[in-house]
């Protein structure tokens, strides 16, 4: 089974995931960007607890797994580049943290909305290329056969029908990016909520 | 450089960085601090994780060849016993005012 959710706060996603193994489907894969795949099982409580990581070599992601590991943990999906790293306790050490301190533990907060601002920077960059190279206007996106519109008839949709692929083609990657740049944008401001919020209760 | 802007260090942190004066892996860190603090201090993996990868970021401690292909292993640098040495001068300073001082003088 598949399911898409979004989570900005770890502790919510922790719960949905131990919601669903007590309702028999275990977490199996977790794929960008929100889709959490699930096997079914018997059900069962299980405590997941989730890490936020970047690696920068093979190795760093090896050393990361054997440390946890060794600590008691199962590591239970997460690749060099999925940034989600999802663990269960090998033993029924419900009580036990993959944090012990409130700092690391927030910091994965923070390693979320940096990583969501740096794609809503990438998304504008990458409209003000789109501006620029359309000339600052966007209707130079849409239809370009000279006088499209005045023409009549079989020839009208002969011309509209060729040039149509090519304007999706212009438009359906923009619009997919804007969609993503805001939705980043609510994910990134949402993770920081939460940072300023744990960060905050520790004083 | 200004080296006491990594002063105070976090109880974590001096633990973490006073076991690295003998090179070791991650796991073998942790198992130490908890014996070396009578089981007080408990740092768990991710902690863990984090606290060397801020470790390597601010060059107190670096990697060094290990024998076990996936775990690696980590020293204190130069930089970083330099820092563990200021440190715990601070500490024995604060200890040391503590015990020259009575209650009413303060």
């Amino acid at each position: 089974m598949r399911k898409f959710k979004i989570f900005a706060d770890f502790k919510e996603e922790e719960a949905y995931l131990n919601e669903m193994a007590k309702n028999g489907y275990f977490l199996k894969k977790y794929t960008a960007f929100g889709f959490y795949h699930f096997t079914d099982a018997t059900p069962k409580e299980l405590h997941y607890h989730v890490d936020y990581r970047k690696f920068k070599t093979q190795a760093d992601f090896e050393d990361y797994q054997a440390l946890f590991e060794d600590a008691g943990w199962l590591h239970v999906y997460g690749t060099k580049w999925s940034l989600n790293q999802y663990f269960l306790p090998k033993n029924d050490n419900t009580d036990d943290d993959i944090f012990s301190t409130k700092d690391s533990a927030a910091l994965r907060y923070k390693h979320l909305y940096e990583m969501c601002y740096l794609s809503v920077a990438l998304v504008i960059i990458y409209f003000s290329v789109l501006l620029i190279v359309y000339d600052f206007n966007l209707a130079n996106m849409s239809f370009l056969t000279p006088g499209l519109w005045e023409m009549t008839g079989a020839k009208f949709w002969r011309a509209f029908f060729f040039e149509l692929p090519f304007m999706l083609f212009r438009i359906i990657p923009a619009v997919l990016l804007l969609v993503m740049g805001i939705a980043y944008a609510v994910w990134g401001s949402k993770a920081k909520r939460s940072y300023d919020k744990m960060m905050e209760d520790e004083k | 450089m200004n080296i006491s802007k990594y002063l105070p260090l976090t109880e974590t942190t001096f633990y973490i960085m006073l076991t690295l004066r003998k090179a070791s892996h991650g796991y073998a860190v942790m198992q130490k601090v908890e014996e070396l603090s009578n089981g007080r201090v408990r740092i768990a993996a991710g902690t863990m994780y984090g606290a060397i990868e801020n470790l390597i970021k601010q060059k107190m401690i670096v990697s060094v060849p290990s024998e076990d292909a996936r775990r690696k292993t980590y020293q204190l640098s130069p930089l970083g016993h330099e820092i563990l040495a200021l440190e715990v001068e601070r500490l024995k300073h604060l200890v040391e005012v503590y015990q020259k001082t009575e209650p009413e003088e303060v």
